[in-house]
């Protein structure tokens, strides 16, 4: 009976813990679980950080470390404990939790601070400092990146001075990050700028026009061409500026609802917003502010024609004026998504920028050089439409199915392949180079959707992997190279699993594995998590069979397929009958479990 | 325990990376064998060379609960007679470690891994000064000028080797100090004497089924 000895080594585990004190399970349990930290904001105090400690578990107070750009800040930690272990000295140390503050004073608005802290099982591990990043913004705890700096700062004289930093690719850290956002933001004011200057070209800035022409006038007979161009340019970086206001005010109303606006069902909402916006760009309704309003600011303000005139004219329409709602408003939505402040009103700010360009042309030169208004005009019009539909979709991905994401997104690229392919034969029949391109693309978008929508049609998982490296559907899951695991513990689950096998018609495998066991961890990182393993696997139901706990649902696992001991995988044929030829004990390199995955497949 | 020494590599470990290594020696560091768990020759060893189960020690110089246990391995290796013991430095926990770890393994160079190693476990307790360790070492007697020197001279094979602890720990799932490797078990916590006998009892078991 092998498991005998596996339910000695188990029994002996937990009576040596029984004899220890505390109440522990069978292995210590990872840090973070041991370690719960939480983050919360007290208007006065500050950032209270609180710590939920496992029973049996401590941390050290003075390894509570919070830092801002790389400087500790001051924090205020409850008295500990001391240690009543003569060998720690004065150690002090929490036991249940603790909560320790980082006061109001000292934070910025925005940002990230990193929370260092670091703990032991009683009698049993210590676990190596643990790094969390907390968003000042939405409070949000996430793992911090890599930085040995901080955690094995090296020490200073004495003949070990020459320790240089060692520790996991230091490379891919903190720099990294900082060079991607410095050069994604010029990216970004780029293509508001560009949208802008697509905008200005819908009925968004023709309300303005009058308005700023009205203004020209007003200011005297006879105007310089600088005199113009300076009171234009005026109007129009105060109506940018409008909107980059309009960004900071969203992102920071947003600091709180970003966590909500997180929710699935928020998320929804907001896909769905921009679907109606997107219908209201194909002219099914008009999104307006009274026209008394737009009236009334044309006369009132901005009479003098004074710069400073010009610039309050500008501000005040960029907020009022025109069916320009919308797309400030889309822009204004995904800033407080993102959270991003400086960068949202910077985006806002180009994108009246864009919007106000062909205004400043029309100042100085007069309104010849404005195109004219025509069907091309709507076209435009439609693309944003099509644009907001993505922006729908591209919401909802985080909630939605992957394969219904992938239906929309299909259903999205035939629309446009079908838009664009209908104005070409049939509004402008003659063949010029443009429209041919144009209907190529629009050909291309077709068959792009199409290819999209069989791949959802086909499966769940498989045959969509590849359509999502190419295509622009977000894939945030299936990342890590142990997942697409289903994990079972007892006798019914696996037989759920077998059924579900069963019905599909998939053959199945099933990994016998546990906590302690040394080789199933290497085995999953050096067989499961290759690539041409995971290849030759897709399209099997894998069921990893948990016996960390020894107790009768795992030697009623271990007995169903007289497995031994972990690690163990047998593969099952679709009607839950095991291809013995192709069991696996023990890990046998990758070359050799191939093989046995490539028997499993032709039995 | 009469097993013959051609059973040397006994536990199933060692008895599948004689089946498999040889078949496929792949040049991906990235790749964590057992042979570089268990014979990695630059890590240190103690016990006996030809035992017939070989535990794995990952510690850390600032591990009160490494120390402990340590007394306790060590009682039993040196009890059992059998076992041989494989030293993993793992400077995880503490600003010093990676001082108390660079100062054991570059004492190997002249043979005093031991004396180095047992005198920073000795120091009792967390946070462990920098001279505090180096009182320790001066205090074994090893030579301070060759070590000095071959801190400088070896410091890339050294830091190599600590890398490579810290990948094998990682890839087993270690959590924190001090963890074993007892023939096919994982022991992530430490255990008293009676614990280590037990442990090392269900591995033979188990690897001679």
């Amino acid at each position: 009976m092998p498991y005998v000895r596996i339910l000695g080594f188990v029994t002996l585990l937990l009576r040596l813990m029984a004899a220890a004190g505390p109440v522990l399970a069978a292995t210590p349990m990872p840090a973070d679980q041991a370690f719960q930290l939480r983050a919360q904001l007290d208007e006065e105090k500050g950032i209270e950080l609180t710590w939920t400690i496992a029973p049996g578990y401590y941390l050290y107070r003075d390894k509570i470390v919070v830092t801002l750009d790389g400087q500790r800040v001051r924090i205020a930690t409850e008295k500990g404990q001391p240690k009543d272990d003569p060998n720690f000295g004065m150690t002090e140390v929490y036991h249940a939790g603790t909560t320790a503050t980082v006061p109001a004073e000292l934070l910025p608005e925005k940002g990230r601070i990193i929370v260092t802290y670091q703990g032991c099982g009683e009698n049993t591990i210590c676990y190596p400092p643990i790094a969390k990043t907390v968003d000042m913004a939405t409070l949000l705890i996430a793992v911090a990146p890599e930085d040995n700096e901080a955690v094995n700062r090296p020490g200073n004289g004495s003949s070990a001075a020459d320790i240089s930093t060692w520790g996991p690719s230091p490379a891919d850290g903190a720099g990294a990050e900082s060079g991607m956002l410095g050069g994604s933001l010029l990216t970004i004011v780029l293509a508001f700028l560009g949208f802008g200057l697509l905008l200005s070209f819908t009925p968004c800035v023709f309300p303005m026009i009058p308005i700023l022409s009205g203004m020209l006038a007003r200011s005297g007979s006879r105007l310089s061409l600088t005199r113009s161009f300076a009171l234009s340019a005026s109007y129009v970086v105060a109506m940018a500026a409008a909107y980059g206001t309009l960004g900071i005010f969203v992102a920071w109303s947003g600091e709180n609802l970003q966590t909500v606006l997180q929710t699935p069902l928020a998320v929804l909402g907001m896909s769905a917003l921009f679907l109606a916006l997107a219908l209201s760009m194909f002219g099914l309704y008009e999104l307006q502010l009274p026209q008394s309003w737009t009236a009334r600011l044309a006369t009132s303000a901005g009479n003098r024609g004074s710069i400073g005139g010009a610039a309050l004219l500008g501000f005040g329409s960029a907020l009022i004026v025109g069916p320009c709602v919308t797309p400030p408003l889309a822009a204004a939505l995904v800033v407080a998504q993102t959270g991003a402040v400086a960068r949202g009103s910077l985006a806002l700010f180009a994108l009246g920028l864009g919007m106000g360009l062909p205004l400043i042309a029309f100042g100085v030169l007069g309104a010849r050089v404005l195109p004219r208004s025509g069907a091309w005009l709507a076209r435009v019009k439609h693309i944003f439409g099509f644009v907001f539909v993505g922006l729908a979709i591209w919401m909802a991905s985080r909630v939605l199915p992957v394969a219904l994401t992938a239906t929309a997104w299909g259903a999205l690229f035939i629309a446009i392949g079908l838009y664009f392919d209908v104005l070409a034969l049939f509004e402008e029949p003659r063949w010029r180079s443009a429209s041919l391109a144009r209907a190529g693309a629009a050909v291309l978008a077709l068959f792009y959707g199409c290819v999209l929508l069989i791949g959802a049609a086909l499966s769940d998982y498989g045959p969509l992997q590849p359509l999502i490296s190419i295509g622009a559907v977000a894939s945030s899951a299936d990342a890590g190279s142990t997942e697409g695991f289903q994990v079972v513990s007892n006798e019914a689950d696996l037989d759920k699993a077998i059924d579900l096998g069963r019905r599909q018609g998939r053959g199945i495998m099933v990994d016998f594995s546990a906590d302690w066991c040394t080789e199933c961890r290497l085995m999953e990182r050096n067989i499961f998590a290759k690539d041409e393993v995971r290849q030759q696997l897709r399209g099997m139901l894998l069921i990893r069979a948990d016996l960390t706990h020894y107790d009768l649902s795992s030697k009623n696992l271990m007995q169903r397929f007289a497995v031994v001991g972990p690690p163990t995988v047998v593969f099952l044929n679709p009607d839950g009958s095991e291809i013995k030829d192709a069991r696996v004990v023990g890990d046998i390199g990758v070359d050799n479990f191939l093989n046995k995955v490539a028997k499993a497949w032709r039995a | 325990m009469t097993s013959s020494i051609s059973r040397a590599g006994f536990l199933r470990l060692a008895a599948l990376s004689l089946f498999v290594v040889p078949a496929q020696t792949r040049a991906d560091d990235n790749e964590i064998t057992r042979d570089m768990i268990l014979n990695d020759p630059d890590a240190p060893t103690a016990g006996n060379p030809n035992g017939d189960l070989t535990i794995v020690d990952f510690f850390d110089y600032n591990c009160p609960y490494c120390k402990k246990a340590a007394t306790s391995l060590e009682k039993l290796v040196k009890a059992d007679g059998n076992i041989r013991l494989v030293y993993k430095d793992w400077p995880i926990l503490h600003e010093t470690s990676i001082v108390g770890a660079r100062l054991a393994l570059a004492a190997k160079y002249q043979d005093q891994y031991l004396p180095v190693h047992h005198a920073l476990m000795d120091i009792p307790g967390y946070g462990i000064s920098q001279e505090q360790m180096l009182d320790a070492v001066r205090k074994t007697g090893v030579d301070q000028t060759r070590l000095d020197a071959d801190i400088a001279a070896h410091a890339d094979d050294i830091l190599r080797l600590i890398k490579r602890n810290l990948n094998i720990a990682e890839a087993i799932g270690l959590q924190g100090t001090p963890g074993f490797l007892v023939g096919a078990y994982k022991v992530n916590q430490a255990l008293s004497y009676e614990g280590f006998v037990r442990v090392v009892a269900d591995a033979r078991a188990r690897a001679k089924k």
